[in-house]
């Protein structure tokens, strides 16, 4: 037989916010309800380091996962893919309260970027807590999600008739993982929160300090080294593919987010900053994205590539060294710019035109 | 009475009266009684589109330096921090729009006022076809910042 199973984890929010914290609890509860979930509660997922027990119990969970959380679902998928946990990217229906107009610009592009490598067969469908504020919208997809992932199951199980040996989906030889002797652990009661075997909650909810890297999103990112050029901190590298790579994550500077501003691709995002271009907002999404328009009313209006340049040079100055303003590492895709095709974002003034005032 | 001007955003006619002033930060400027009476441009609001949420940060009697914060606006396409467009002090804040900020998109040029103030001078306005003027050079950057927003 085969029983499908499904891993829900649930990021919390920075802070102690408690509008937040109220929501995650009820989203909790009410998923404890539901047969067939393991419910597992970590800190903020973008703060969790390599040796949080949180990001540890991440990479263990074989299978389809829906991962909740406070961040963008595009910047919450890439940020575990970062970390190693990988996985189909699950589309989901949870869609914040109509924003009646427009709903489908968001057509997914073919995508051009270069993708993540040795992705394994499963699906993680990422949710974004701020889209309600009630538990019930969670929970329905979140059934509708375990659904999709049986008849998916099902369907491969199929395929692969005669069938095979049961898996039960654990990788037992992974023995770096702590799920190889935690299996069967008591404390690993399944339903309940923080029920992950070999995982205490105390554990699992650590609270970490915070972090502030560049999250790339490989659908997107075209491995053309700009921002290699750009960031003079020795963040960005190239790993043995010769694919570029947030080498030093703990480099970057806080609250600096210069070198998503001068990648073409909108590829680089910084999940926790204030601008949800730059957090990772779906892409193309026109009617769910707010732009920003201090610099519009400040009366002081900047391009994106001379804000990299003074945020940059800000960095540079308070690490004591010399501010290089647009001398070095400049995108030389300046002069070609307007041969580009209008993709998604070309048209925001378009959309505005075509809506009725 | 002058003739309004009017500023082509892409397809849009955004109408400019000409009876008052305006600001490099998207906002008219009224004077009447000594005070002066500051509104969003139609150029502001077709950018925004319908305002949700209107917050201020400063209260009447506030001395305000040229371009202090004194709140944020957050509509259905956008959200900004708002700024002084002049130097001087805050006299009114429109309590309306507190309860209903629609009037902004209804009438922003009239019951969708802001703010008031008084000023020593207001030699940082500036006139109708300026402020035309002003739009027309920022527009490719304009366009190229929404952009890169995007
Ligand atoms: S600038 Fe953007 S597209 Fe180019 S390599 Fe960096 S992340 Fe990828
Ligand atoms: S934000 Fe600044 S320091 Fe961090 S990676 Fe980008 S350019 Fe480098």
């Amino acid at each position: 037989m085969s029983r499908h199973r499904i891993t829900v984890v649930l990021s919390q929010a920075q802070g102690k916010h408690p509008a937040k914290r109220a929501l995650e609890e009820s989203i909790v509860a009410a998923l404890l309800m539901e047969p067939g979930l393991e419910v597992s509660v970590i800190p903020h997922l973008y703060d969790l380091g390599p040796d949080h027990t949180g990001r540890r119990f991440l990479g263990s969970v074989r299978g389809d996962m829906v991962l909740l959380s406070w961040l963008f679902p595009r910047a919450a998928f890439w940020v575990l893919d970062r970390d190693g946990i990988k996985g189909q990217w699950g589309e989901t229906q949870l869609k914040p309260p109509a924003d009646d107009d427009e709903e489908e610009t968001g057509e997914p592009q073919p995508a051009k970027g270069i993708g993540s490598l040795d992705v394994p067969d499963r699906t993680i469908y990422c949710l974004d807590l701020r889209d309600f504020n009630q538990h019930q919208p969670y929970v329905d997809e979140i059934r509708r999600v375990a659904e999709e992932g049986k008849v998916r199951a099902e369907a491969k199980q199929r395929e692969r008739a005669p069938a095979p040996i049961v898996q039960l989906g654990l990788n037992l030889r992974n023995g770096d993982t702590p799920v190889a002797d935690a299996l069967g652990s008591p404390n690993g009661a399944p339903g309940s929160p923080n029920g992950a075997p070999g995982f205490t909650a105390d554990q699992l909810l650590q609270a970490p300090g915070r972090r502030w890297y560049p999250v790339i999103d490989y659908s997107r990112c075209t491995n053309c080294m700009e921002c290699i050029d750009f960031c003079l901190f020795g963040v960005y590298g190239v790993d043995e593919h010769e694919r570029l790579n947030v080498e030093n994550q703990d480099n970057c500077k806080k609250g600096c987010p210069a070198c998503s501003r001068v990648c073409p691709e909108q590829a680089i995002m910084f999940p926790d900053y204030k601008t949800p271009a730059i957090a990772g907002a779906p892409i193309g999404a026109i009617g769910n994205l707010k732009i920003d328009l201090t610099k519009l009313f400040g009366g002081a209006e900047k391009d994106a590539l001379s804000q990299a340049v003074e945020e940059r040079d800000r960095e540079l100055v308070a690490d004591g060294r010399q501010a290089v303003g647009t001398a070095v590492g400049l995108p030389k895709r300046q002069e070609h710019k307007q041969e580009k095709p209008k993709d998604d974002l070309d048209n925001l003034i378009d959309a505005l035109d075509a809506l009725e005032l | 009475m002058n003739k309004p001007l009017t500023f082509m955003m892409g397809k849009f006619a955004a109408v400019l009266p000409a009876d008052r002033r305006y600001c490099r930060n998207h906002m008219w400027c009224l004077q009447s009684d000594g005070v002066l009476r500051f509104g969003f441009t139609t150029y502001a609001v077709r950018l925004m589109q319908d305002v949700y949420f209107l917050d201020w940060e400063v209260n009447p009697g506030d001395a305000l330096a040229l371009n202090h914060k004194v709140g944020h606006i957050e509509t259905s396409k956008a959200m900004s921090d708002l700024f002084a467009p002049i130097a001087g002090t805050l006299v009114r804040l429109n309590a309306e729009l507190l309860n209903d900020p629609s009037a902004i998109n209804v009438d922003n040029h009239g019951q969708g006022w802001l703010f008031e103030m008084t000023a020593v001078s207001d030699a940082e306005t500036l006139s109708v076809q300026e402020y035309h003027d002003f739009l027309a050079a920022g527009w490719e950057k304009t366009q190229n910042m929404l952009k890169g927003h995007m």
